[in-house]
């Protein structure tokens, strides 16, 4: 029923990136994503406590409708400018 | 993957799907509910025989024989996401309350980066059947794909249950038959699906429903927009005459109470992509790593589409449904429970066959996300928990047939913990399983890809700790101790632990493997580099 004993190849191939160009961009992108993530976030948490103070006029997007339409906006970029780099390798 | 604000509103106590007058309105299932419904089911079976042919070894039956192109991969991956729990609960949440369902989308989207940048090559480059596949190639593999194992059948059993009483829940409601049935019924298809077709009927479905479901919410979008003109203002102004709460609905509103939860929350969205089981599989579908980062690109935009246009069937909802008769009652509330409000809604623009329409989809959703499921757990069975236990690898014949063995299994235990917890709010299930993915997941397949430092010793003790941890922070938390358990006040204050405990993983992890060296005989290398998988037996 079952196979072989547990045993490891010999054969090795280069597991981390860091040996290409983008080894140090493939750090630096999460972290702008994260940063712009939690950006996002402060903005909308101060202007939830902003809006209790002055009335929203709902005639257009709102700034909290902006400020997550540019994260997910963000998002769509970030993973396009990665894909576009790393074509070429 | 799932909104947690929306999927509690889809999967919530009985209660807001009972509590309207018309329930028989919704529960007299109609003609074309039930064509759409036959012919989606019927297409599911056909792509599972079509697959069961071509599924005869191992890679054919759990990855599709890594044949899938990016595009098509990038559809499933999607689809993966456009749930029941998205579509349904998403706009149901914006009509009830505004704009906090969208924060939960802008949080699942962020994730992807996340996953394109830091798993999704190595995946593909060093894995073959489950993540496990990553972690051993520098760690001890039996305690390492018993952890591996572990952690995914308890996150794709959470994940079932709550896909199993949403869907008991909403094929009742929708086709009027008993909870019970419902449950049985989607249960037994889905594991003749999953069993017979393997990855590639999973991932085959899910392309449909992806394309239908975004055609569908697509067409329901359009035709909201041309009701207000394409005048998004007057749209809103609708939308904020009609609420109770008015102008609010603009603002984010719950999500701003408490920042620390909502920072908390956020860091397990980001993270617990990168760590489901079921969405890492599909890396292993792709022939190298440019489909891989392609099909996360592409997946990456059509869910971003999706998100766009629930935003927009949201707010139309509430413009269109609200103070209908024919939809809601006087309260507000919509006929058969707010998460029905993208049904409502394309009855109100499109008539009853694209209310019948989306309805069928949105059981098709479900099928799709559960063979995902399935398909997962039985490969992280199969690959991991056997071979971890008995110490041995699985040849070729003997891999499928545990595999397919092991996804009846757990479709029989979806189906009856589905059946013990009706009328149960298990939404935070869903939760429980995305802060389990981000705290003991993902923690060990960044820190096994990125650093020579960690030892089996320091992934075991540290990927433990973030197993339990996150599940018992959250059943201390809120959700779980005081609403569902009824204990009193919580213990920990917070719904989601992954603000603790991703940190606190990631630092055991590291404090072990620097405390005691393992030997050169426990499998580290000295150089940074990693044996290639390959299923070689030796004597």
């Amino acid at each position: 029923m079952l196979g072989a004993s547990l045993d490891k190849t010999t054969e090795v191939v280069p597991l981390r990136v860091i040996g290409n160009r983008l080894g140090a961009l493939r750090f630096q992108l999460p972290l702008v994503m994260i940063v712009s993530y939690l950006a996002m976030m402060a903005f909308l948490i101060h202007s939830a406590r902003q809006a209790t103070q002055t009335a929203v006029v709902a005639s257009d997007f709102s700034p909290a409708m902006i400020a997550l339409a540019s994260c997910m906006a963000f998002s769509v970029a970030l993973t396009g400018l990665f894909v576009f780099v790393r074509h070429g390798d | 993957m799932l909104l947690l604000l929306a999927t509690a509103s889809t999967f919530s106590v009985c209660g807001s799907a009972n509590s309207a007058q018309s329930d028989s309105q919704i529960r007299q299932a109609e003609f074309s509910t039930i064509v759409f419904f036959v012919v989606f089911a019927v297409l599911t079976l056909l792509i599972s025989f079509w697959a069961a042919r071509r599924a005869t070894s191992s890679s054919e039956y759990l990855t599709a024989g890594s044949s899938i192109s990016s595009g098509q991969n990038g559809l499933a991956i999607a689809g993966d996401y456009m749930s029941a729990g998205a579509f349904l609960g998403l706009s149901g949440a914006i009509y009830a309350s505004g704009l906090d369902g969208m924060f939960l989308a802008a949080s699942y989207l962020a994730s992807w980066p996340i996953v394109l940048f830091l798993v999704a090559e190595p995946l593909r480059r060093l894995g073959k059947y489950s993540f496990a596949d990553v972690l051993t190639h520098k760690l001890r593999e039996r305690p390492i794909r018993i952890l591996a194992g572990t952690s995914t059948i308890v996150i794709v059993s959470f994940y079932l249950v709550a896909q199993m009483v949403g869907a008991g829940e909403l094929i009742s409601l929708l086709f009027g038959i008993g909870y019970g049935p419902a449950v049985i019924m989607v249960g037994l298809l889905m594991i003749v699906f999953s069993t017979l077709g393997g990855m590639r009927a999973a991932t085959w479905v899910q392309i449909i429903k992806a394309i239908l479901m975004i055609g569908g919410s697509a067409t329901i979008a359009t035709l909201v927009l041309i009701r207000f003109g394409f005048n998004v203002s007057d749209l809103f102004k609708t939308a904020a005459s009609s609420h109770p709460i008015g102008n609010k609905i603009m603002e984010i509103r719950g999500f701003a109470q408490d920042s620390v939860a909502t920072l908390s929350l956020g860091v397990g969205i980001l993270f617990g992509t990168a760590g489901l089981p079921h969405i890492l599989m599909r890396f292993f579908t792709v022939s190298d790593e440019r489909a891989a980062r392609l099909s996360v690109f592409y997946a990456t935009c059509l869910i971003g589409l999706f998100f766009a246009m629930l935003f927009v069937i949201g707010y139309g909802s509430i413009a269109l449904l609200r103070g209908d008769a024919t939809y809601a009652n006087a309260s507000g509330a919509l006929f058969g429970g707010n998460n029905l409000a993208p049904i409502h809604l394309a009855r109100a623009v499109g008539g009853n066959i694209l209310a019948g329409f989306i309805s069928a989809v949105a059981f098709a959703t479900i099928l799709a996300v559960v063979s995902g499921l399935l398909i997962a757990g039985a490969s992280s069975a199969a690959n991991d928990l056997v071979v971890g236990l008995s110490g041995r690898h699985l040849d070729e014949r003997m891999r499928p047939l545990i595999s397919e063995f092991a996804a009846i299994a757990l479709g029989e235990l979806g189906i009856l913990l589905g059946l013990a917890c009706e009328g149960q709010n298990v939404a935070y299930l869903l939760a429980l399983a995305t802060a389990i993915a981000a705290s003991a997941n993902f923690p060990l397949l960044l820190l096994a890809i990125y650093w020579d430092g960690l030892t089996t010793r320091g992934a075991i003790v540290g990927g433990t700790f973030g197993l339990i941890s996150s599940v018992v922070l959250t059943a201390m938390g809120p959700t779980v101790w005081s609403k569902v358990l009824g204990l009193g006040p919580a213990i920990f204050p917070y719904d989601s632990p992954a603000l603790f405990t991703v940190p606190l993983t990631l630092f055991v992890c590291w404090l072990v493997s620097i405390a005691k060296a393992e030997p050169e005989e426990d499998w580290r290398l000295a150089q940074p580099a990693v044996a290639q998988y390959a299923e070689s037996s030796s004597a």
